[in-house]
């Protein structure tokens, strides 16, 4: 007993030992190469002249509320839609041939390079688009609009909560919901009481993945939804826009978002490990 | 006789295996359908609790329909959460992110109320699981999470009790404790039950009545001395592991006696008398191995009527005792004996020894 657990912490000392020399110096690396330029936007914003002003100025505000909005109805509708076809794949998926197909397929705008997804959804929604005459005859027209914003931040950014939501409900044991039907629990209150539950960490992982996602969105929006303060300048094109004539707004941009990003990836950590710990 | 309180008889086919049953159970008994593992008893429970449609048939739970499809009628379904049957999987399938209460509170319809509140802890009194409540499954034993599986089940007051191998992952003194406990809670209930197992002992220790499946069909049905302990079939008797199946002989039938003598090579026993055997013919004779009675020498006189000599050939652990192999001038006689026993005669391989056994002990099966 002592000596499995003594190996399982560690020190098998036979084991690739040699190797470990590598491991430290790549490790050294990776974080230097990922720690410096953070630690230089921090320093290089905390020292730039009209941080403060940029921070609170019209520009920064507004891109700030206009890509807190977009992105948390992105991953409303996520979310919404996400759900129910995660389900369908987990529970359905290992039998039909189509959901397969169509499960590959998920995944392609995580591949996809965004400024090609904002071409196709130009391609099909723009004036000059497939469903752009009809969506016009309606008065509707999606192009350069905060609508357009939503749209191009759901393409991108939905793979990433179906993925984790598909795993997530694959790993709940249908004969779990069988149970729970038998004490007389509907399917639809099955869902809520168990496997929604059983597969919150995946979830939230998930959602947390897809709203990074769809708040750093770039290429897509400004393909499709354009450049225009206030409507569909999110804070990424806000940055790129600022650069030439702000360096203290980029910054102060910058910085928000790089907080918020940290801010999520704790969030994460701490709700899921409550509920691991909550649920062993 | 009243109606039987959940009854019915369902043709499946479910992953290309076919499975007919016709089973009936009253309120306060237990069914218990025995079979080797893929006979098709899981799925006859999944049927009956409505998470697999049969094509064709009839299920009544408590006098209601709950499932119905056949010639004449229009056919009948209610899903399984309005089926009221409480359902007990064999690996328990306790909720992993529910306390032992929550577990059991499940499926009550006010789960925070007072009255659910009562309900949870008379089942927590009733199945010994005080001081547990806030528990997770995981910090549970296997007879904890089962003892919780089984209140999870009985909490909303089902009409019928569905148990699949409920002792399976429980040790042997575990099980004797825990069987003694279902069947009071059973009695108590008076609810019918159907108990799916492949244990004989279980079957005999809760089975009011018995079926045995093989192949997807009932072989054999009846109270559970006689049908495990002497089936009449040789089919049956390999199924349920009659250890000692012998081809013999009847060189004469002994009407005076109310036996018939056997005979095998050099050795010979007696059965009852049967109607419908006759001098000369081949029969299988069938004999327990907890029915014979082991002996350093042949008994000065008892009542017994077969005492075979022969020679000791294996001695093999067989929970909760031994199984001794005795050689009989050729013929293999398997007789079960208790670790003391052993101990005590000192067994050991080579040794002679005699093996005394009641004519009443010999049943004939037919093929």
């Amino acid at each position: 007993m002592m000596m499995f657990k003594s190996a399982a912490n560690g020190n098998r000392i036979a084991s690739l030992g040699a190797l470990a020399p590598a491991g430290v110096v790549a490790t050294v690396v990776y974080v230097l190469f990922i720690g410096l330029p953070i630690m230089a936007l921090l320093v290089r914003a905390g020292q730039q002249e009209g941080f403060l002003a940029g921070l609170t100025g019209p520009l920064v505000l507004q891109a700030l509320r206009l890509t807190v909005i977009t992105s948390v109805i992105s991953l409303a509708v996520v979310v919404v839609i996400g759900t129910p076809f995660a389900l369908l794949l987990a529970r359905r998926g290992p039998t039909s041939r189509l959901l397969r197909v169509i499960d590959t397929f998920v995944e392609l705008p995580i591949v996809l390079p965004p400024v090609v997804a904002g071409v196709a959804m130009l391609m099909a929604f723009g004036r000059n688009g497939l469903l752009g005459p009809a969506l016009a005859s309606v008065g509707i027209s999606l192009p350069f609009t905060t609508v357009a914003v939503v749209f191009a931040q759901i393409f991108v950014a939905a793979p990433f909560y179906i993925r984790a939501a598909r795993i997530g409900f694959a790993g709940v044991d249908p004969a779990y919901e069988e149970v729970s039907q038998t004490l007389g629990v509907s399917p639809w209150q099955t869902f809520w009481r168990l496997t929604l539950p059983m597969s919150r960490p995946s979830l939230l992982t998930g959602a947390t993945l897809a709203w990074a996602r769809a708040v750093s969105e770039f290429g897509a929006t400004i393909m499709f939804a354009g450049n225009l303060t206030g409507r569909t300048q999110t804070m990424p094109l806000a940055i790129m826009t600022t650069m030439e004539s702000s360096l203290g707004a980029a910054l102060a941009l910058a910085a928000l978002m790089l907080a918020m990003s940290a801010l999520a990836l704790a969030l994460l950590s701490v709700l899921v490990r409550r509920r691991a710990e909550s649920s062993p | 006789m009243s109606k039987p309180a959940a009854g019915g008889s369902f043709s499946a086919s479910i992953g290309g295996f076919r499975i007919s049953l016709d089973f009936s159970v009253d309120a306060g008994q237990v069914l218990v359908l025995f079979g080797s593992s893929g006979a098709g008893k899981t799925t006859a429970l999944r049927t009956i609790a409505g998470l697999a449609r049969p094509e064709s048939g009839r299920i009544e739970i408590a006098g209601r329909t709950v499932f119905a499809d056949e010639a004449g009628e229009p056919p009948a379904w209610v899903p399984p959460h309005l089926r009221r049957v409480g359902y007990v999987t064999q690996q328990n399938h306790l909720f992993p992110h529910l306390t032992l209460s929550q577990n059991i509170a499940y499926g009550l319809p006010e789960r925070r109320g007072d009255s659910a509140r009562q309900r949870v802890s008379h089942l927590v009194r009733r199945l010994q699981l005080e001081g547990l409540e806030d528990r997770r499954v995981s910090q549970l034993s296997g007879g904890q999470q089962q003892r919780t599986a089984l209140a999870r089940a009985l909490a909303p007051s089902p009409d019928l009790l569905l148990l699949d191998e409920p002792f399976s992952s429980l040790d042997m003194e575990l099980r004797r404790t825990l069987g003694a406990e279902l069947r009071s809670a059973i009695r108590e209930l008076n609810i019918p039950v159907i108990m799916v197992t492949h244990s004989r002992e279980e079957a005999l220790a809760l089975g009011d009545t018995v079926q045995i499946i093989d192949a997807g069909r009932t072989v054999a049905q009846g109270p559970p001395l006689s049908v495990l302990e002497q089936p009449g079939q040789g089919q049956v008797a390999r199924l349920v592991g009659v250890e000692n199946l012998l081809n013999m002989r009847i060189p004469a039938r002994l009407p005076q006696d109310g036996t018939m003598v056997c005979e095998a090579g050099e050795r010979s026993l007696e059965t009852p008398l049967a109607d419908g055997y006759a001098v000369g013919d081949t029969v299988t004779v069938g004999i327990r191995a907890s029915d014979i009675i082991l002996a350093t020498g042949p008994l000065p006189q008892s009542s017994a009527r077969n005492t075979w000599s022969g020679v000791v050939s294996a001695v093999d652990l067989r929970p909760p005792g031994y199984e001794v192999a005795l050689d009989c001038a050729g013929t293999l006689l398997r007789c079960h004996i208790t670790g003391a026993s052993l101990e005590a005669m000192n067994i050991s391989s080579g040794q002679p020894l005699w093996a005394i056994f009641k004519a009443s002990s010999c049943f004939l099966l037919s093929e």
